[in-house]
């Protein structure tokens, strides 16, 4: 304990600025935890001290919403006849839909199946050749045999429709934000939030806008797809080698002529990805939308039959979505990666043949919704399944209950509350607190000892924060660590900008809910730097590892978030502990994906050098590649935690609380104060975590001189 | 050839300075200094400026090639940026056949750019996405020339840089030295006649750079541009120039044919460039001619365009004053070999 006391006193100007931060954090924790039984206004912010931000945020919204309303409904109205032609094209629609005059029924022609996954084949082989024409061919085949096809083609044909919205518009501010300086730091500031706002608060301001129906969908996924366009078109245009931007001005190009015949085409690839990223934020986000739509698509379905727990049906329904996911993406995909087009011919020759092969034999094919084929696949799993969680229902329970009990829990209210003779057979007493303080302050003294103070201090921080439990740590202590850690991480400035940002969800009164995201997120996020840390790692080490992860990586990038639900809920039910494995295996990825890359990536020159001079394996990892990794580590943890949050309010789906949870609430009532309101409190935890990670990561850079 | 009243570039007190506010900085930077360029630009330098180019001033004349050289960083793409305007130039004056372009509207640029420059990139340039042809006829597409008349044109110009063949090549397609050639045809496509090359074959193998500078020297002989070459490379410099601009730190330090910076280079930075360069073999015999006629009854046959090593293998057992004739063969002036083997002498450092 002397080293605690004296060292301070002695040696306060040389402390280093992280270690001050950590000692004042510790000072504010300890006197919130003194303080705790005489002032419990430092714990739990006082209902009468908050302001009633979300009903003005309501009141305002709903004033500005019927103002724009007449415009944004005609607006609906014109989208309704793309709408209406998408569906007729795709065949998920009759045409007409009712016989114009009546006396003379006619037949309503629908577009035949065939056609629709002849064209998807014919666009496959011209753009990847072989290989992506049997992808198309094997994946439209297999949305067919499952029975959900008109489904299918009702959520095909609101992605045809919002993607060519979302990439003009997206384009367009993209190429205008390259044109005039002053308009693009806007939009980037503008683009960044709309990142971190999740899906489901756009929501609900568009229910209120355009009512229930496929046109919110349409309107929600144009918006949620229009950035990561905008995005590429700017970083395209920005990377176009300034002497060709040079050679098209000295050619005497005009700036029309410089943008268009030049500049566009040659940030071609950049902006292809911008393509395939805008069709795929398209898809999930028309999924998602199902959750207000409860029209005939592909996402309703999966909803509806996870609402009636017929497991097998939804996970079918679910790969239907996945096998689109895949389909579109990787055929986007080679828009960006492959220059080469495949012959024309080809594609001529399968449309014609599928033509006449209809033409002929339309009578005898089969209705696409009355196939059948899979069902027997989705009964056994079904049954399988149920077969499977009786046999092992013990083991899982008590995976799933250890996990709740014994970790879970304890960091939600802390070890003070979540002991009980119930669960871990014992009742926690205040001596126990004293005793963990105890060892604590013992670790932290010791580690000050041998020269790691803020090591110390953190671990101190740490217990007690494990102690009291996210969820009831006191507000001013919240406060001062974040203040603390942006501190180090950005200076004054930051630290500025997240107490502020925070102050607004702690008057707002949604501070305890935006504690239990805090708290689930946090977890998961923990979760996955060990763990997808470790499998990074792995991978980078051992290259068989890798052949296993990667696909593995791209397969859960592509799927659509609603989809991670499905697995989650039929083996473990709703509740938190589903919620957190959802969030897990969605936001794992980036950790893996950063930490390989990181470390594969280790200059040649620095791995010779340090072999030369005799490192072992196990050194140069420690020594070379992990500082060298670290930057770009710590990108992956930013990216993870914006994943954790994304995944969060989709969760609350399957049963979390906070701030998740409020926002799915309001989506229900179309209360958007609060929608808009809890959005925003998500958006600012997961805005104040990207710029403290990438503070650090870019302090661990200018270390490195990179 | 020279016509020394009409400079095709003539660059008076010209600035280039980066930085918020630039113009003012450098307004107020001349007045405290009382226009010394030194002080305003160690002024300017003070205040977190950056004078990139600091008074430059200098003519090309009409036919010239000029080159510009310096180390990286002393400000010599950000002068040939100034002058052809991918800069916009923070003070002074650049005549472009006796118009000032500083200043000038959007449009007359683009119009002197269609009509009167062409220009070659240290990275070429190119377009990625155009073919050869497609590339090297693109400046005459913007003017709305036809695609049969613009291909054609491309055609010959191609041919000039000896790349029949490849048109229809996408430049990935093509090697390095291919790649500088396209960048070559494109600047002549419309046949300009003013020609700025930024370290044109700086990227290049040493093979393929030596060839390339021979058969830009080959077409020069026949186009006979004005030109502003710019190189980081005293062999280059001394093998193309007509005359050499030198700059350090965005200043012009001297001025000069390459006899003039070899022989008599103005300071130790220029010193320091020549050095390794054998005199010999760039200095030419009218450097060390004197003007009198005392010489001695020898005749090895000096002209005033021979080199000195050539000279000196002319009067190795020769100790007496020569006669240097001119080009038609009339004597011009006089040399001492004891002045051929001095101006040979490798200086001490």
């Amino acid at each position: 304990m002397t080293a605690v006391t004296d060292l301070p006193s002695q040696h306060a100007s040389h402390l280093t600025v992280g270690a001050k931060a950590a000692l004042i954090t510790v000072v504010v924790g300890a006197i919130c935890l003194a303080l705790e039984g005489v002032a419990p206004w430092l714990v739990k912010w006082p209902t009468a001290w908050e302001l009633p931000a979300t009903q003005w945020v309501g009141a305002f919204l709903d004033w500005f919403l019927n103002g724009i309303k007449p415009a944004m409904r005609l607006f609906s109205d014109l989208m309704a006849y793309p709408m209406y032609w998408a569906n007729v094209l795709l065949g998920s629609q009759p045409w007409p839909i009712e016989p114009i005059d009546l006396s003379e029924p006619i037949e309503p022609i629908v577009t035949p199946w065939p056609l629709v996954i002849a064209v998807v084949t014919a666009i496959g082989w011209y753009l990847g050749g072989l290989p992506m024409a049997t992808l198309g061919f094997l994946g439209l085949s297999f949305v067919l045999a499952s029975g959900y096809w008109t489904e299918s083609m009702s959520t095909l044909a609101l992605v045809s429709v919002s993607v060519p919205v979302a990439l003009v518009v997206g384009g367009a501010i993209g190429i205008l934000a390259n044109e005039v300086p002053r308009v693009k730091s806007f939009v980037q500031a503008v683009l960044d939030v709309m990142q971190t706002v999740p899906t489901f608060a756009y929501l609900t301001p568009l229910l209120l806008l355009f009512g229930f129906g496929p046109v919110v969908g349409l309107i929600a996924s144009a918006i949620y797809a229009a950035p990561p366009m905008a995005r590429n078109v700017m970083l395209g245009l920005e990377r176009v080698e300034p002497e060709i931007k040079e050679a098209a001005i000295m050619s005497g190009g005009t700036r029309f002529q410089q943008l268009f015949q030049v500049e566009i085409p040659a940030a071609a690839t950049q902006i292809m990805v911008g393509v395939n990223q805008c069709l795929m934020a398209a898809l999930s986000m028309v999924i998602i939308a199902a959750v207000i739509g409860g029209f005939n698509d592909i996402g309703w379905e999966v909803l509806l039959t996870m609402r009636k727990a017929q497991f097998g049906e939804s996970l079918l329904a679910g790969l239907v979505i996945v096998v689109f996911a895949v389909v579109i993406d990787r055929m986007s995909g080679t828009l960006a990666t492959e220059r080469k087009r495949y012959d024309q011919r080809v594609v001529w020759a399968i449309l014609v043949f599928t033509a006449l092969f209809t033409a002929a034999f339309w009578a005898w094919l089969p209705n696409p919704s009355e196939l059948t084929l899979l069902d027997p696949v989705a009964e056994a799993v079904d049954s399988g399944l149920t077969a499977f969680t009786q046999a092992n229902g013990p083991w899982l329970d008590a995976l799933k209950n250890n996990s709740l009990f014994y970790v879970l829990l304890p960091l939600r209210i802390g070890l003070d509350q979540a002991v009980l003779p119930f669960t871990w057979g014992f009742q926690w007493t205040p001596g126990m607190s004293f005793g963990l303080f105890a060892v604590g302050a013992a670790i932290a003294a010791l580690m000050a000892w041998r020269g790691h103070l803020t090591g110390g201090l953190v671990v101190l921080i740490l217990i007690g924060m494990l102690e009291t439990g996210i969820s009831n740590l006191p507000w001013p202590f919240v406060l001062t660590g974040a203040a603390a850690l942006s501190f180090v991480a950005g200076g004054w400035r930051l630290a500025a900008l997240s107490v502020g940002l925070l102050c607004t969800i702690l008057v707002s009164g949604l501070w305890e809910r935006a504690l239990l995201s805090l708290y689930l997120s946090g977890a998961a996020v923990f979760s996955c730097a060990v763990v997808g840390g470790l499998i990074g790692l792995a991978s980078a080490v051992w290259e068989p590892v890798w052949k296993v992860v990667r696909p593995i990586c791209d397969m859960l990038q592509t799927i659509p978030l609603f989809v991670f639900l499905i697995p989650v809920l039929m083996v473990f039910q709703i509740g938190e502990f589903s919620a957190f494995l959802a969030i897990c295996a969605y936001a794992i990825v980036p950790m893996i994906r950063y930490t390989r890359h990181g470390l594969v990536n280790t200059p040649e020159e620095m791995m010779e050098a340090a072999i030369s001079s005799g490192a072992t394996e196990w050194q140069i990892m420690r020594d070379v590649r992990a500082p060298y990794a670290a930057p770009t580590i710590l990108l992956g943890l930013n990216q993870t935690i914006l994943y954790a949050f994304a995944m969060l309010v989709i969760a609350a789906l399957i049963g979390t609380t906070g701030l998740g949870q409020s926002i799915y609430l309001a989506l229900g009532q179309a209360d958007v104060g609060l929608g808009i309101s809890a959005g925003a409190a998500m958006a600012i935890l997961a805005l104040v975590a990207d710029r403290i990670v990438q503070g650090f990561a870019e302090e661990q850079r200018k270390a490195l001189g990179l | 050839m020279t016509d020394a009243n009409t400079p095709a570039i003539a660059c008076q007190n010209l600035w280039q300075v980066f930085g918020q506010g630039a113009d003012k900085a450098l307004t107020d930077a001349l007045t405290r200094s009382g226009n010394d360029a030194d002080k305003a630009a160690a002024d300017l330098r003070e205040h977190g400026f950056i004078p990139a180019v600091q008074d430059a001033n200098f003519d090309v004349k009409e036919g010239e090639l000029f080159v510009i050289m310096g180390l990286s960083g002393s400000g010599k793409s950000t002068l040939i940026r100034c002058i052809s305007q991918l800069l916009p130039g923070t003070g002074g004056e650049i005549r472009v056949d006796g118009e000032n372009v500083i200043g000038a509207p959007k449009k007359a640029l683009t119009e002197l750019r269609r009509k009167k420059l062409g220009m070659v990139f240290q990275h070429f340039g190119l377009f990625p996405h155009m073919t050869v042809a497609e590339n090297v006829a693109y400046p005459l597409r913007v003017q709305g020339v036809g695609k049969k008349e613009r291909l054609a044109r491309a055609q010959e110009v191609v041919s000039l840089v000896g790349l029949e063949g490849r048109e229809d090549s996408f430049p990935r397609q093509l090697s390095g030295g291919q790649r500088q050639r396209v960048g070559i045809a494109r600047s002549l496509a419309v046949n300009p006649d003013i020609w700025f090359l930024d370290e044109p074959f700086s990227a290049l193998d040493p093979l393929i750079r030596r060839q390339l500078q021979d058969e830009f020297l080959r077409i020069q002989a026949t186009l006979k541009k004005s030109i502003v070459f710019i190189t980081h490379d005293i062999q280059e410099a001394l093998k193309l120039a007509d005359r050499i601009a030198i700059m350090r730190d965005g200043k012009i330090v001297q001025i000069g044919t390459p006899t003039d910076i070899v022989l008599r280079p103005v300071d130790d930075y220029v010193r320091e460039f020549s050095k390794d360069v054998a005199k010999g073999q760039h200095a030419k015999v009218a450097s060390v001619m004197r003007d009198d006629d005392q010489r001695g009854p020898d005749d090895p046959g000096l002209t005033t365009s021979m080199t000195l090593d050539a000279a000196l293998a002319h009067c190795m057992e020769l100790y007496e004053p020569v006669p240097v004739r001119d080009e038609n063969g009339n004597i011009v002036g006089t040399v001492h070999p004891s002045d051929l083997a001095a101006a040979l002498q490798v200086e001490e450092t």
